[in-house]
């Protein structure tokens, strides 16, 4: 909410300089946003009168004047054509300074000193707007009357200065959203006495009538408006509003346009209340109806854009059209013309809810619907209208007609809150007195009778003790609160096991060279097809209804694209070996979750990309054992995977515990590559930390340190090339039984001489018994039943 | 004889003086001590003297025999020891070459912070707590004192999958699962992603961080709360970090208030980072409001509770000097491996 500090003044003594007055206010809760001082920026420029003008002896196009500033006669050399003797003319002196930091010294022109410089309006940072008169390309031609100040500063003389103050206003302070609002505020800030303006118009008794000037109000939707109040003026005589008015509004941020309508803005920055004027010839039947919209009825809003109702929307309307939306905008139908002779000044209150849902369901956010939105005080509405009319009289344009036509059929009811001591210090941690209390709540115009605080009209938001103790502990003053230490129960600071396992796997992975990466959990549909997304998990994805663009429709159901983007991000920045891990999320609307209105599955998901030299499928492999490691799994298979489009189909494996799996890893699908224009080999893999915690045992067992000797033996057998050396590991163990404390695959060789696609698998066995030493023959007799099992099962030959 | 054992001891003596390896050492022992060595012929020829003299020389014999050994082999121990000398100096090594080493990767800055203010809390006695992205509206909205049609709805715009779903636009929806499933004392930080409708530019993202915060017990105050934030501001940021507490309004705290903290960067005199003003807007804050506690299955006339929350970006670019907010979310390894 732009501010002017000088209207502010009608409410409050403001006896401190502008920064320490938004300090003030910042630290009762108005948030201030930005200062702008105007004027400030304009230094020694002052009235001047042009006693004469001769020619400039060496230049054709310049000419020297004589003015006169009041204690002294400058001599100015100027090229300005709009000018003749006698004008009074803004002088910048020697020293002078202008918006945008400009400097004015003597200067020699042709050789003829110049002792200053006469200023056009676009050097005072003026526009044709502000004065119509003038002209941009000339010397800003001053009122004749100035005559009599001469060598006045011409910041005082135009009123140039304006000290502005632009607030933060919280949703819950729609009072704050005037004039009077901030400076009830800013004068129990400084601690002075409110000033209250607008005394007589809190006195005024208006008459109810039925019908002023053949006019007829009725409110068919008493849920959405709770009072209409309709006030009419005769004979308006339009025109331009008075100099102070048009002040006011522009440092506020409101453009003057005649004098109507700047009452009606004038009003809504003053006391908050959102006003209407049209004109009443414009209402057919002379009957107005607050209604609801009809399917479909269509309106033309002021700012001429042609608008379809729906059925949620209320209108004003005449008996045959609608000619207002509601809270939000007047139709053009029944503008304020050059020719209007009676206008209606219409101030009603709407459901605040109803307007914020019409105003975003037409697109159309006003300074009026913002205001209403937030639920506006019923009582407020009368204190406007009547002041509109105060002011139409104040400004001579038109003849006020007597008698109100009010339709109030929800009356404000004003909340009463037990002042509660107790409760209230409770809640802030103070010590406050009752008296203390009442004492702040007084100056807020907020009264208590019996021990129960009367909430005033412009106060809806006061509702509870919290409320109340909000009041007193922002003008007891936050920064007064001491800084005490919960007395409570200690409790003990804990992590789930989820982010146990999270921490661990980080570290794991930090320390074997990877950097972690975050990513948006967006997608589009085809992030998902680059990445070759298998349709069963496609189907998953989460579609939002209003994304920020296609890009970012989806929620994942898979963590890949967002890895192989930033794989590509960084191929393409030709970034070398780059090693990447994600701990996040993916979002699964399984079991038609969404459309019961469940939360969806939502997994955290460990995702590792990497790309670059002396990385292979092996690595990566190593890098995962190591996390399950970490984490105490240590049973489960690696298993082939051919069938993830994602991956290469030779190289990609799931990891399962049972049948469950828990991690698929591999090489990323050359295509899925291609399609992201990766131009080196790259792995990927995917871990399910939510299932990695369900199978992380955590109680680690010491087993005692052996005592007997163990014995070693290496084996080496032919097998087809297509066995997995897996299948061979897993008869070797299931046939060494306890024995076999360690297994090592030390060599796999390809060769002709060892036959056409066979390859031979050497092997490093440790046996041990704990309970005593292993003979020779025992682990002869082992040796022997593996390697009958081995030629039996997989036709492996031993190699000699 | 005499003379004879007196020269072979002088000229030993002074051979292996002026010995020079190893190998020679060796010869001059089998010269001298060897079973054809010089003394061992003296002792030999023992034969041919008188019995009166035979045990005079065969001790002085010995006598020498024992000085040259323990002369041969100090002389072998030195030649050891220069040896070993000249072995270690050949295998010296030029220490300043690059080392053999697995790089370590690295924790995002995100992380890193959000890592920092859990040792904080968690030091304090607070749990950690996770919930849902995609998140009820109920919790993100109602349950918080914010229904339909609430004006605050609009503060924040949230990206909706239907109308009862959205992605959470804050952590707080945690708080009130946490508050519906715990009997207090509840002690609680949730830290996560949310989500706002914001287009991506130097300061803003559609994805950020929080870490909001929640005490519920009896007789719980603002002036708690003020104590817990000032702690945490020190230790996060500081320890001549200072705090300042502005009322503001929250749909789900009352009183309700934002908390400057002194500029970290330059001690509150003002600069880039605070823009001059020598405070930076940290978090908001408040004791929770009834209707909170109430809509969460805990009585507010027994129970009150503070809360706060801040976000995670904000802290972390200021604290790494991070001037773009799309570096965070851009993932270059270069930009990576500087944390």
């Amino acid at each position: 909410m732009k501010t002017s500090v000088e209207w502010l003044k009608e409410y409050s003594d403001i006896d401190v300089d502008i920064v320490q007055l938004a300090d003030t206010l910042t630290m009762t809760g108005s948030k201030v946003e930005t200062i702008e001082q105007m004027g400030n920026d304009i230094k020694n420029v002052v009235v001047g009168k042009i006693l004469e003008i001769k020619a400039h002896p060496d230049a054709n196009k310049l000419v020297v004047t004589k003015v006169d500033v009041g204690n002294e006669k400058l001599q100015i050399v100027t090229g300005a054509k709009n000018i003749k003797e006698g004008d009074i003319v803004p002088i910048a002196k020697n020293g002078a300074e202008l918006p945008g930091g400009v400097k004015i010294k003597t200067n020699k022109f042709r050789g003829i000193d110049s002792f200053g410089m006469m200023c056009s309006i676009g050097e005072l940072n003026l526009t044709l707007n502000d004065y119509p008169n003038q002209i941009e390309d000339g010397i800003m031609i001053l009122d004749k009357n100035l005559e009599k100040q001469l060598g006045k500063d011409i910041v005082e003389v135009l009123e140039l200065k304006e000290d502005i103050i632009d607030f933060e206003i919280t949703s819950n302070r729609p009072d704050c959203l005037s004039i009077e609002g901030l400076g009830r505020e800013t004068a129990v800030s400084l601690n002075k006495p409110f000033k209250n303006p607008r005394k007589d118009i809190d006195e005024l008794k208006v008459q109810d009538k039925k019908e002023i000037e053949g006019l007829k109000v009725d409110i068919t939707a008493p849920d959405l408006c709770y009072r209409y109040i309709a006030r009419v003026v005769k004979n308006v005589k339009i025109g331009p509003s008075p100099k102070w008015m048009v002040r006011r509004l522009k440092a506020c941020g409101v453009r003057a346009i005649n004098n109507i309508v700047d009452i009606t803005n004038y009003v809504m920055l003053e006391m908050g209340q959102p006003m209407h004027a049209f004109d009443i010839n414009s209402i057919e039947g002379k009957h107005i109806t607050v209604r609801r919209a009809k399917k479909g009825e269509k309106i033309v809003t002021l700012d001429e854009q042609e608008r379809i109702l729906h059925e949620d929307n209320l209108v004003i309307a005449d008996d045959k059209k609608a000619v207002a939306i509601a809270g939000v905008m007047g139709g053009l139908n029944s503008e304020i013309e050059e020719g209007t002779k009676t206008v209606v000044f219409e101030s009603a209150v709407f459901n605040g809810g109803s307007v914020r849902k019409t105003a975003k369901k037409v697109g159309l956010r006003t300074e009026a619907s913002s205001r209403f939105e937030k639920g506006l005080s019923a009582e407020n509405a009368l204190r406007a209208v009547n002041r509109a009319t105060q002011l139409v009289e104040l400004l001579g344009a038109g003849e006020v007609v007597d008698g109100k036509i009010d339709v109030y059929p929800t009356k404000q009811k004003l909340n009463k809150i037990e002042l509660d001591i107790e409760k209230i210090n409770g809640l802030l941690g103070t010590k406050l007195s009752k008296q203390e209390m009442v004492e702040i709540l007084k100056k807020l115009d907020i009264k208590v009778e019996n021990d129960m605080v009367v909430s005033p009209y412009f106060r809806m938001d006061l509702e509870l003790v919290a409320d109340i103790a909000e009041e007193i502990g922002r003008f007891y003053g936050y920064d007064k609160l001491d800084s005490t230490l919960i007395k409570a129960d200690t409790t003990l600071g804990l992590r789930t096991k989820e982010q146990d396992i999270k921490k661990k796997v980080a570290q794991i992975l930090v320390n074997s060279g990877l950097s972690e990466i975050y990513t948006y959990g967006f997608v589009s549909e085809k992030d998902l097809e680059k990445s070759n997304i298998d349709n069963d998990i496609k189907k998953y994805a989460i579609t939002l209804k209003n994304p920020l663009s296609d890009e970012y429709k989806l929620m994942r159901p898979s963590t890949i694209p967002s890895m192989l983007q930033t794989l590509a991000i960084n191929a393409n920045k030709k970034n070398q070996n780059v090693k990447l891990f994600d701990i996040s999320r993916s979002y699964k609307n399984v079991d038609n979750a969404v459309e019961s209105g469940e939360v969806p599955l939502q997994e955290e998901i460990l995702t590792i990309g990497m790309y670059g030299d002396e990385i292979d499928f092996y690595v990566l492999k190593g890098i995962i054992e190591n996390v399950l490691e970490a984490i105490n799994i240590n049973y489960y298979d690696v298993e082939k995977e051919n069938k993830n489009a994602s991956y290469h189909p030779g190289r990609c494996a799931n990891i399962k515990v049972g049948i469950d799996t828990i991690a698929t890893l591999g090489e990323v699908h050359p295509e899925v590559l291609d399609n992201y224009m990766i131009s080196k080999r790259a792995y990927l893999a995917e871990v399910n930390i939510t299932k990695l915690v369900k199978y992380s045992k955590s109680n680690k067992k010491y087993v005692e340190v052996p005592k007997f000797p163990a014995v070693e033996r290496d084996i080496a057998i032919i097998v087809d090339e297509q066995i997995e050396v897996g299948k061979i590991e897993k008869i070797i163990k299931k046939k060494a039984k306890k024995w076999l404390e360690d297994i090592q695959l030390f060599d796999i060789y390809k060769d002709k001489k060892i036959g056409e696609n066979k390859k031979s698998v050497a092997y490093s066995l440790v046996f041990r018994d704990k309970s005593k030493t292993l003979s020779d023959e025992e682990v002869n007799q082992i040796m022997e039943e593996i390697i009958f099992k081995l030629e039996k099962d997989l036709k492996a030959e031993l190699r000699k | 004889m005499k003379e004879q054992i007196a020269n072979i001891k002088k000229n030993s003596i002074k051979e292996i003086e002026n010995c020079i390896e190893e190998k020679q050492l060796n010869e001059l022992r089998v010269k001298y001590l060897g079973k054809k060595g010089e003394l061992t012929a003296v002792l030999r020829g023992l034969g041919n003297l008188t019995a009166e003299e035979r045990p005079l020389i065969g001790s002085l014999v010995n006598e020498v025999r024992d000085e040259l050994e323990e002369l041969i082999m100090k002389k072998g121990r030195e030649f050891k020891k220069q040896e070993l000398k000249k072995k270690l100096e050949n295998e010296s090594i030029d220490v300043t070459e690059p080392s053999k080493k697995i790089k370590l990767g690295s924790v995002h800055p995100i992380t890193q912070t959000i890592n920092e203010v859990e040792e904080i809390f968690l030091g304090m006695g607070y749990q950690i707590a996770d919930g849902p992205e995609v998140e009820k509206a109920i919790y993100n909205f109602d349950k918080l004192n914010t229904p339909p049609d609430h004006p605050a709805r609009d503060l924040q715009d949230t990206f909706y999958v239907t109308e009862d779903l959205v992605l959470r636009s804050q952590t707080s929806p945690v708080q009130a699962r946490v508050m519906e499933n715990q009997k207090p004392p509840i002690k609680i930080i949730c830290p996560g992603a949310v989500y706002r409708s914001d287009s991506i530019d130097a300061t803003h993202s559609p994805v950020f961080h929080q870490v909001e915060g929640l005490v519920v017990d009896k007789n719980i105050a603002m002036t708690d709360l003020k104590g817990t934030l000032e702690m945490f501001a020190k230790k996060c940021l500081g320890e001549k970090t200072k705090i300042r507490f502005r009322p503001h309004h929250f749909p789900f705290t009352e009183p309700s208030a934002e908390v400057d903290v002194s500029c970290f960067v330059c001690d509150g005199k003002g600069c880039r980072v605070c823009k001059g003003e020598g405070w930076i807007e940290l978090l908001g804050c408040g004791m929770v409001h009834p209707n909170v506690l109430s809509n969460c299955g805990i009585d507010p006339e027994v129970y009150s509770g503070f809360a706060f929350g801040f976000g995670v970006e904000r802290i972390a670019m200021a604290k790494f000097g991070i001037e773009d907010m799309r570096l965070l979310f851009e993932n270059d390894i270069r930009f990576l491996k500087q944390f």
